[in-house]
């Protein structure tokens, strides 16, 4: 299929960012050759933390979902498979976490985004929350940074 | 207790053979193995390899799965195990600062998750899951970005729970936070949580796995009754039962999980049948499709920088894949767990899109019933339910026409060829019962083909048992006619009837002679039908169809699979006429398979079919640099 668009020299980005809680920086960016599924550039709005790429303009391309991190908590296993598992807190952990992005020709920057359940009747707490309409999910910012796209 | 404390000694592809940029490679890394044990460190990765390909549904998924192992030596054997936290309070000097013990917690096995991520993508820029193997007998493991886990027996149930986190955003099925004797997890706070394996919904019709709830499942199929606590009763209901238990996402009450159990609730069970989908879903959707060699592709666009295409696989599953002009095409990944009847050419998925947001789906299943789906962008896919009562010919095609957004009209053959309809309307559901039109019996693998020219009427052509084209028409202020014969021609039993209305008032007919030959015939509003006439001498592989579609009022294109089993297209012009036939890029289908094709915008034709290796392809005609190479279909 084509597209209007100049096509990328590579189709996606692998992005390593680092944090102290919620604090995220972006300490690697990486073209690569690989496909990004469907299955995480799905276009309905769900909870969760994100990688959102944005292009010149700001406006949202693609959000690849951050699984497993910014979590705040730990899981611990038992060593006998029939005791239960659980969690730990961990609210300022420190870590670091991976995401591939499509690498689209408009894409200019990318932000780590938290998307939240509005809580009734009060408005998003947030750094740099976006507008969400009454009952709509909450868009909160974290942290955003320029693409080094090589255009 | 840095890199300095060893070396990166390369990369080895341990198993599958998936080109590296199609497909779910994970990389095994290193840590606490010196120089001389790293034949130790490859056996553990041999071992986890026996371990992933023994959990469904993984076993399935092996063509699309690179494992790599990175070999990493450090300067110490093991790893940290501090006393502070119950341990021995060895200290080991290792590439990644592995360390027991996180949080105070020994179990809690840590790394540097900032190093194991870069040395991955080093190694391999492709990766999609690192996992840290740590030498050590001590049970122990974590998750996160980057799974760790230990020698100690069983441990790679660790990694394989924490991949369905880090690779497929699977929640935690279990119904506690600290063991079950927490306080404030009571009850589930509001919101419905985003994760495909968890849910605050107990409404049957709308819940996010309803396509996998049987009709006598009840919902919930399980409720704790006291929420102070754990419910730890046994299952009301056998093992692999999809229904709503009561308790997940670290609550007692107010969630729930689909099975009684899963590896996303205990080590050591297997997936639930949920968490099986998406892991499915994301990694199936890396591949490319095999499909059932002679069944038709549906191929349809909701709006002109979308489509949608539907493929059966196989082994019958029904799939689809979708284009965006702004993602390119998203993966191939299984309808709500449908099969398609393969008797014959094996039944399609037939769908239409009433709006935008919107699409239904019809197919006759393995109990040749005919079933139904739909997707709608609020709500994302339903189950498949039964559409009446109709027991249809094995392999049939279900033709759908709406005539109007509110609307659908559907047509299929019983089991013993009796051309059958039923209708569903927006203000009414679904009509009584299917019910047979006009007395018509159509040839044994014959296709009921339906055309909404207006609103209020509907023409139908089949094959009848005597191997002529017959057909009737429906207006809503007469009814029902009768069927009738369409000139002479003797068809191939198992013909199609392809029909385009370039205008309201006009009909183009295509369909095989018994012959193979490709022959046409039109009606017109002003002079009634045409006699049957050779397209450009095309003649067809024995059980082809010829698609025809109208880019606009004055221009037809065809496409066909010729006899030796290249795909042919010719077109029709108002002012020069009919054009000889051409191999389109080279393309060579399966012998007896369809071609599909479809004009998003006029000067544009996206075409799909099953190539001589059973594979799904797809090219393209554009006005502005014409036909491009056929490509596998699959993920962009």
């Amino acid at each position: 299929m084509q597209s209007t668009d100049e096509p990328a020299p590579f189709p996606a980005i692998r992005l390593i960012f680092e944090h102290t809680g919620t604090d995220v920086r972006l300490i690697s960016q990486q073209p690569v050759d690989v496909a990004v599924s469907g299955y995480d550039v799905h276009p309905d709005v769900r909870t969760g933390h994100y990688v959102e790429v944005r292009d010149a303009a700001g406006q949202p391309l693609a959000r690849v979902p951050v699984h497993s991190a910014l979590s705040g908590s730990t899981e611990v296993f038992p060593e006998d498979h029939s005791e239960p598992i659980t969690r730990v807190d961990t609210p300022q952990q420190s870590g670091a976490f991976t995401v591939v992005v499509p690498a689209s020709p408009a894409a200019r920057r990318v932000a780590v985004i938290q998307v939240s359940h509005p809580e009734p009747g009060r408005p998003a707490i947030a750094a740099r929350p976006t507008a969400a309409a009454p009952g709509e999910p909450a868009v909160t910012e974290l942290a955003d940074f320029a693409l080094e796209t090589g255009r | 207790m840095t890199t300095s404390d060893g070396a990166v000694l390369g990369i080895t592809q341990i198993s599958g053979d998936a080109p590296r940029n199609r497909a779910f490679n994970i990389v095994l890394l290193a840590d606490g193995f010196t120089a001389a044990q790293q034949n130790d460190y490859d056996t553990a990765c041999t071992d986890f390899v026996t371990a992933l390909f023994g959990t469904p549904p993984y076993d399935e998924l092996r063509p699309v799965i690179n494992v790599f192992r990175v070999n990493v030596s450090s300067t110490d054997s093991g790893a940290d195990d501090p006393s502070s936290a119950g341990g021995t309070g060895a200290t080991a000097r290792t590439y990644f600062d592995s360390s027991f013990g996180g949080n105070g917690i020994r179990r809690l096995l840590v790394c540097n998750t900032s190093t194991a991520l870069s040395v991955a993508a080093a190694q391999l820029p492709q990766f999609s899951l690192a996992l840290v193997v740590v030498n050590s007998t001590v049970y122990g493991g974590s998750g996160g970005s980057v799974g760790t886990y230990s020698l100690a027996g069983g441990a790679t149930e660790i990694a394989i729970h924490e991949a369905g986190h880090t690779a497929y955003g699977l929640a935690d099925e279990y119904p506690y936070y600290a063991g079950g004797n927490e306080t404030g997890h009571d009850h589930h706070p509001a919101g419905e949580p985003s994760q495909p394996n968890v849910t605050l919904n107990s409404n049957r019709a709308t819940l996010k796995w309803r396509w996998a709830v049987a009709a006598s499942t009840a919902i919930p199929t399980m409720s704790n009754p006291n929420c102070t606590g754990v419910d730890s009763r046994p299952s009301p209901v056998p093992t692999g039962t999809v229904g709503l238990f009561e308790g997940a996402d670290y609550y007692h009450c107010g969630a729930y999980r689909p099975e009684y159990d899963c590896k996303m609730r205990e080590l050591g069970v297997p997936f639930c049948r949920i968490c099986r989908q998406a892991i499915w879903n994301r990694i199936g959707s890396l591949a490319t499709l095999p499909a059932r060699a002679r069944t038709p592709i549906t191929a349809l666009a909701r709006y002109p920088e979308h489509l949608d295409v539907f493929a059966v696989a196989g082994d019958g599953r029904t799939m689809s894949n979708w284009w965006d002009s702004s993602s390119g095409w998203a993966g191939w990944f299984g309808v709500s767990g449908g099969y398609a009847s393969p008797g014959g050419a094996g039944s399609p998925i037939t769908a239409v899109a009433r709006y935008s947001g919107h699409l239904d789906l019809f197919t006759v299943g393995t109990d040749n019933r005919v079933w139904s789906c739909w997707w709608d962008h609020s709500g994302g896919w339903s189950a498949w339910f039964h559409v009446g009562t109709l027991v249809a010919r094995p392999g049939s095609t279900v033709n759908v026409v709406s005539r109007y957004t509110d609307h659908l009209d559907l047509f299929t053959t019983a089991s013993n060829g009796a051309v059958m309809s039923i209708w569903w309307d927006a203000h009414g559901g679904w009509a009584a019962d299917w019910f047979a039109v006009s007395g018509g019996v159509a040839a044994p693998g014959a296709t009921v083909t339906a055309i909404a020219r207006y609103p209020f009427h509907l023409d139908l052509f089949t094959v009848g048992t005597d191997n002529r084209v017959w057909s009737c028409w429906w207006d809503d202020r007469s009814g029902w006619s009768g069927w009738f014969r369409i000139g002479g021609m003797a068809a191939r039993p198992d013909s199609g009837v392809n029909a385009v209305a370039r205008y309201p008032d006009h009909l183009d007919l295509f369909s095989t002679a018994s012959d193979g030959r490709i022959m046409s015939a039109w009606w017109d509003a002003r002079s009634g039908w045409s006699d049957w006439f050779q397209v450009s001498g095309g003649v067809a592989s024995p059980g082809s169809p010829v698609t025809a579609i109208a880019r606009y009022s004055n221009h037809l294109d065809l496409f066909t699979v010729g006899t030796d089993n290249r795909i042919f297209s010719t077109w029709w012009d108002s002012a020069s006429g009919w054009a000889s036939w051409f191999v389109i890029s080279g393309g060579v289908a399966k012998p007896g398979s369809e071609v599909a094709a479809l004009s998003r915008y006029d000067e544009h034709i996206d075409v799909f079919a099953i190539g001589s290796n059973g594979l799904v392809y797809s090219t393209w005609w554009d006005a502005s640099g014409g036909w491009a190479n056929w490509f596998q279909l699959g993920i962009t």
